[in-house]
């Protein structure tokens, strides 16, 4: 792929404009919550693209257009089934616990809710868990960018680095959010032209549906048995597991995302926040998705001339290139700029989310509770900008270990889906029975965590597992064994929490207002027109959910 | 009244209305190959610039007081 002046011209002016907004925000930014929570005044708007776009990374982008080549519309569950339904219940029962108890952050709920040990589980696995993602997100970046424009593997990672860096060194969390939201506009203007182009060069859906098998042009109608469908999995595994137990835990639990909707100016606005964004959510699988469908019709297109590249076997289509690989075929330059611009904006938007989180986590969470308790704000202040640095140079390093360690990073990878398939039930149980207490969540945790890793150590799928030396059960994918490994994570945690809390002491009543859903008076909401309430919007994305679900069935 | 330039409208609407201009421009003067190349930079162009045109009006007309 060679670049010309106008493809660097725009690239250029996308690093000026995000620069240029750490700035611009900079002066704004007087105390540590300004820095590390927005001083919680982002209107819904932004807020609710910045909490779809945090999660807009290169896994996202890059990914989804890979899976969609390979599985085909099957991948969309992970919009439309294993994200939008999880949305919606953390905005209409989650945030206001997460919103009215003031918390700074998740951890410092569980803190309120359960107690110190809890809190500091969750905040320091969370934190080690950013930083990794962040290097992760920074090695995918410079692999590709070597890959398809020659760049040097340190060029890429300083560059990104060094730009993210300025702008949430100067704007915090502000700064970060506003960047999220541009780059989710450029993100989505950069690629539909190029689903476009490549619908229109396939002969329209029609012409995508006619090239390829009937099994990855169907959402629904070969779930029912793992053998049958390019993902391997059976409808109960993909129900529970990712329509429940990982979305559910991911959507409502991680603070990168539910950051997002805690920093909106109001109660109302925080609620509201998944909720608006759940409507481009469900639409971006015509974005990110369709191209990797696409990319593979048109290796059957005749006179296309288009191949998705395979990998250094040979032998292997390398689905992660579907969509370099598009833009690089059918993008001249000018759009092939913009088009870079969207895929290094994914990568960098993928990295502040982490950055901003482990900073917040860090300062509030980690440093303030149990390193410095009580010091000025300023001096949060100049931490929480210390920890930012501290998370860009950390994320520098993940990636040269990833670089030189790749089974590290996949073991590593590993352990922490283990620690995260349990908390679900954690928060689940706190904020839906009274009874539940900090040494049962705590216990609970641990104990879904060596769940998850038991489980993975007694199965096989794609031959990985069974490291425990039995194999109870072989998966016919990774997929399939995950989500089998997250069920009985949530399980084992929930009933394991719910046997310790009933022979322990839970908090009085009163400490727990605002905490549990039975102890917290409802919001009013009875002053809103009908259209503007939290349910309506929800009852709405309910029925647009199902009918798209029925027009790929 | 002082437009408030931090309002995210105006940034959004400022960077595709460049972005646009210069995609516009590149389609037509840029020496001439396959015409389809041409189109796409052109219609690229033109929607991203009415999209930042679009932003630029919704801030300069439907102004959000700063808290500044």
């Amino acid at each position: 792929m060679k670049l010309h002046v106008i493809d660097y011209l725009i690239i250029a002016l996308y690093f000026l404009f995000v620069i240029g907004i750490g700035f611009l925000i900079r002066r704004k930014v007087k105390s540590s919550q300004d820095f590390l929570m927005s001083g919680r005044a982002i209107p819904l708007w932004i807020a609710s693209l910045a909490f779809i776009s945090a999660n807009l990374g290169a896994q996202e982008v890059i990914g989804m257009a890979a899976s969609g080549a390979k599985y085909g519309i099957m991948t969309s569950h992970f919009y439309w089934l294993g994200a939008i339904p999880a949305m919606l219940f953390l905005g209409i029962f989650m945030m206001p616990f997460y919103y009215g108890s003031q918390a700074r952050s998740v951890p410092e709920y569980l803190a309120k809710r359960y107690d110190e040990k809890t809190r500091a589980f969750n905040a320091i696995t969370f934190a080690v868990m950013t930083i990794f993602s962040s290097g992760i997100s920074l090695y995918a970046l410079a692999k590709l960018f070597e890959v398809i424009l020659g760049w040097s593997f340190e060029l890429s990672i300083y560059l990104a680095a060094g730009i993210v860096l300025i702008y949430t060194f100067l704007g915090g969390l502000t700064s970060a959010v506003y960047n999220e939201v541009l780059q989710f506009f450029l993100i989505v203007l950069g690629i539909a032209p190029l689903v476009y182009i490549g619908l229109h060069q396939a002969g329209g859906w029609q012409g995508v549906v006619s090239r390829l098998p009937d099994s990855m042009t169907h959402a629904w109608k070969y779930v029912g048995s793992a053998q049958e469908n390019p993902m391997g999995v059976d409808v109960w595994s993909l129900a529970l597991g990712l329509g429940f137990v990982l979305s559910f835990g991911y959507w409502c639990t991680d603070f990168l995302v539910v950051q997002r909707a805690m920093v909106a100016h109001n109660m109302a606005a925080a609620e509201k926040t998944p909720l608006i964004a759940a409507f481009p959510k469900m639409l971006m699988p015509f974005v990110v998705i369709l191209p990797g469908l696409i990319a593979i019709a048109l290796m059957h297109t005749p006179g296309a001339d288009y191949r998705l590249p395979y990998k250094p076997d040979g032998v292997t289509l390398d689905y992660d290139m579907a969509l370099p690989s598009l833009l690089a075929h059918y993008y001249p330059s000018g759009i092939l700029g913009v088009g870079l611009t969207a895929l290094f904006a994914s990568f960098m938007s993928g990295m502040a989310g982490n950055v901003t989180a482990f900073n917040t986590v860090w300062t509030y969470d980690i440093y303030q509770s149990y390193i410095k308790p009580k010091e000025s704000d300023h001096h949060y202040l100049i931490m929480g900008r210390v920890a930012t640095v501290f998370g860009i140079v950390a994320s520098i390093a993940t990636a040269y270990l990833a670089r030189s360690f790749n089974n590290i990073m996949d073991f590593l990878q590993l352990v922490f889906g283990f620690v995260n398939a349990p908390l679900f039930a954690t928060f689940f149980l706190g904020m839906f029975w009274k009874r539940t207490t900090g040494h049962g969540a705590f216990w609970g945790l641990i104990g879904g965590t060596l769940a998850a890793a038991c489980t993975h150590g007694l199965t096989l799928a794609e031959g990985k597992g069974a490291w425990l030396g039995a194999n109870l059960h072989s998966f016919h994918s990774t997929m399939g064994q995950n989500f089998v490994i997250a069920i009985v994570a949530f399980t084992s945690c929930f009933v394991l929490t719910a046997i310790i809390s009933l022979f322990t002491k839970p908090h009085p009543e009163k400490q727990l207002v605002g905490l549990v859903y039975s102890l917290t008076p409802r919001p009013d909401t009875g002053h809103l027109r009908w259209y503007r309430k939290p349910v309506t919007l929800a009852v709405v994305v309910l029925l647009l959910l199902i009918i798209l679900n029925l027009i790929f069935k | 009244m002082k437009k408030n330039i931090l309002d995210l409208r105006f940034i959004i609407g400022a960077f595709f209305s460049l972005i646009g201009i210069l995609l516009c421009g590149y389609a037509y003067f840029a020496p001439s190959g396959e015409v389809s190349v041409h189109q796409i930079n052109w219609h690229s162009g033109l929607v991203y610039l009415l999209f930042g045109l679009l932003m630029l009006f919704l801030w300069f007309f439907f102004p959000v007081q700063s808290k500044d």
